[in-house]
């Protein structure tokens, strides 16, 4: 902020803001989008689980570690 | 054989009719044989932008239905000679399209024209999937805020699972246009810059066009821009057009002019 900005009271510059609010969220949502099967995946799993418990919810998320592709199922059967 | 073109950006109301209308004017401006579709299927936008609204007869539901013959359909620029249109069906039902017909379509398109420009719908439901299907390359526009910015990624990362190139193994070739961008804003810190957009995208830029009024006016009385002479966002489309062709031209300087106000304020910073 320059001094004559500050002078007459403006506020901070907000675009870096923008940029790493952008940032943060656009990495949550590719981790979440990056598999084109996954609703398909996920709902043939809840299909297939269901025949044999009752199942509540089955949470599929995926992770890239180094080179390393991990596909986490984690299946909720309730209390 | 012609190559398709599909002008997309997830978020509405950024330019994408703007940006067809004025690249497929620019492309023709350069000698190419140019077709531009409207996809917009219930939302015809394209026409007016052109200024060619008072001349359609059939629209392109009717050439994939068989009412009419495509050559009826098409409508001949006055002024870009090899520019055709295509215009959007009104119909309500915004699911008529089917990928055999569009197929069809496009196919036939491609044997008559160097290339078939596609203005995608808002959004990304079945138009959007239409319109990227048979894509060789996509030119995603965005504007600087986080809203377009963020559908703007979602978008690129669709594109692939809906192309009929990446299911034979292709890549359909992406761009990233910047609208309607604010030298003073982004000087002053107060909006997202080129280099911002392009870290978070990821990919390569073809065009930045700064926010001019002259768009506005331009359509108001449906004569693209690019046709202006003195203007900067008309240069910025027709180097995005020779771009296209592959031409390698400099990226303008739109950095904001400094009146006195802000050379007042450069003093003091």
């Amino acid at each position: 902020m320059s001094f004559f900005d500050s002078f007459f009271g403006r506020n901070k510059p907000t675009a870096d803001v923008a940029k790493n609010r952008l940032k943060i969220m656009l990495a949550h949502e590719r981790a979440s989008c990056k598999l084109p099967y996954m609703d398909d995946l996920r709902n043939d799993l809840i299909a297939v689980i269901r025949k044999y418990t009752k199942v509540e919810d089955v949470k599929i998320t995926s992770q890239t570690n180094q080179n390393l592709e991990l596909l986490e199922v984690e299946v909720i059967l309730g209390k | 054989m012609g190559i398709v073109i599909t002008v997309t950006s997830g978020k509405g109301g950024v330019g994408k009719s703007t940006t067809t209308a004025n690249l497929a004017v620019g492309l023709a401006n350069l000698g190419k044989k140019v077709v531009a579709i409207d996809f917009d299927i219930g939302l015809r936008n394209l026409d007016m932008i052109l200024g060619l609204e008072n001349r359609i007869v059939y629209d392109v539901v009717d050439v994939m239905e068989g009412r009419c013959n495509l050559a009826q359909a098409l409508i001949n620029d006055k002024k870009s000679k090899t520019l055709y249109f295509l215009p959007a069906s009104q119909t309500k039902d915004k699911d008529i399209l089917n990928k055999d017909k569009v197929k069809a379509l496009i196919e036939n398109l491609k044997e008559s024209f160097d290339i078939v420009m596609i203005d995608s719908p808002a959004g990304i439901e079945s138009g959007f999937e239409h319109s990227i299907f048979l894509a060789d390359r996509a030119l995603i526009v965005s504007t600087p805020d986080v809203s377009s910015v963020r559908d703007a990624d979602r978008v690129i990362g669709i594109i692939d699972a809906k192309s009929e190139r990446a299911k034979n193994g292709l890549e359909v070739e992406k761009h990233i246009i910047i609208n309607r961008i604010k030298p003073e804003m982004v000087e002053a810190g107060n909006m997202l810059s080129v280099e911002d957009v392009l870290s978070i995208l990821a990919l390569p830029l073809i065009g930045i066009v700064p926010d001019d009024e002259d768009i506005i006016t331009s359509t108001n009385t449906g004569s693209p821009i690019v046709n202006k002479d003195k203007s900067l966002s008309a240069e910025a489309y027709r180097n995005i057009a020779r771009r296209i062709l592959g031409e390698e031209v400099e990226f303008l300087d739109i950095r904001a002019k400094k009146g006195l106000m802000a050379t007042l304020k450069g003093i003091f910073k």
